[in-house]
């Protein structure tokens, strides 16, 4: 009996309860950086604006992106933009192999856990979270279209705009 | 008579369990191997878009043969 109902509070129990939402502080999670090897640490971009992308090689809209964010962030590194894109693959080798064929300039982060996108709450694919200088989360975006990226630059320089220099 | 009653209850809870076990959802970061070609419900396109002229060709009619979307959880 005990042990049923145990069963029953697993499943009905809800793991995002702790999900990170808009005005919350970001926070760091067991993704290792794909370059340096060591666990992602958002501490260390405070100062800059952050575009953390959730993508993965089976989802269609987040190869689409890459372009794309690979020009922003190149335009904008200068000003203190930053992307960290986390892969949610399940196999890493497949991130990687996309990569050597694919390069980006921008940061890339491994998570085959699933660790991250569970602690953001990830709620479609790709999903970027827009985190300020301060390491707020500020605004979340889900999925990505061609229409899309007057939207997302347009985002991206209102947070550059804001504590400029500090 | 206390048996038989505690016996119902684990036996209702054991059928609800399982009735909510279909309710599990999949995360949209989990799809990878539902995305795999060989998840499709046609895994060979060609195959089917042979079978489906044939099909035309005779009844002279054609649709009615399912309709657009993955299971990638994309967008």
């Amino acid at each position: 009996m005990r042990i049923l109902l145990l069963m029953l509070f697993l499943t009905f129990s809800d793991s995002s309860v702790m999900a990170l939402e808009v005005d919350d502080l970001s926070v760091s999670c067991p993704a290792i950086m794909e370059e340096e090897k060591v666990p992602l640490n958002l501490q260390k971009f405070r100062g800059k604006v952050i575009y953390l992308d959730f993508w993965a090689t089976w989802c269609p809209p987040c190869m689409k992106s890459m372009p794309f964010l690979n020009s922003l962030r190149n335009e904008l590194v200068e000003q203190g933009f930053e992307i960290i894109a986390i892969s949610v693959d399940e196999e890493p080798e497949d991130a990687r192999k996309f990569l050597r064929q694919y390069p980006i300039d921008y940061l890339i982060a491994i998570d085959s856990t699933g660790q991250c996108p569970k602690t953001y709450d990830v709620k479609a694919m790709p999903s970027a979270y827009f985190i300020d200088r301060k390491g707020v989360v500020r605004y979340i975006h889900l999925g990505f279209r061609e229409g899309d990226k007057e939207e997302i630059r347009r985002r991206v320089l209102e947070l550059l705009a804001e504590n400029e220099g500090k | 008579m206390m048996k038989i009653l505690k016996d119902a209850s684990n036996h209702t809870l054991l059928v609800v369990l399982c009735m909510t076990m279909s309710a599990c959802s999949v995360a949209p970061w989990e799809r990878g191997n539902l995305a795999k070609r060989n998840m499709l419900i046609s895994p060979n396109p060609a195959h089917s878009s042979l079978r489906a002229h044939v099909f035309e060709s005779k009844e002279a009619s054609s649709g009615g043969s399912g309709g657009a979307g993955g299971g990638c959880g994309c967008n």
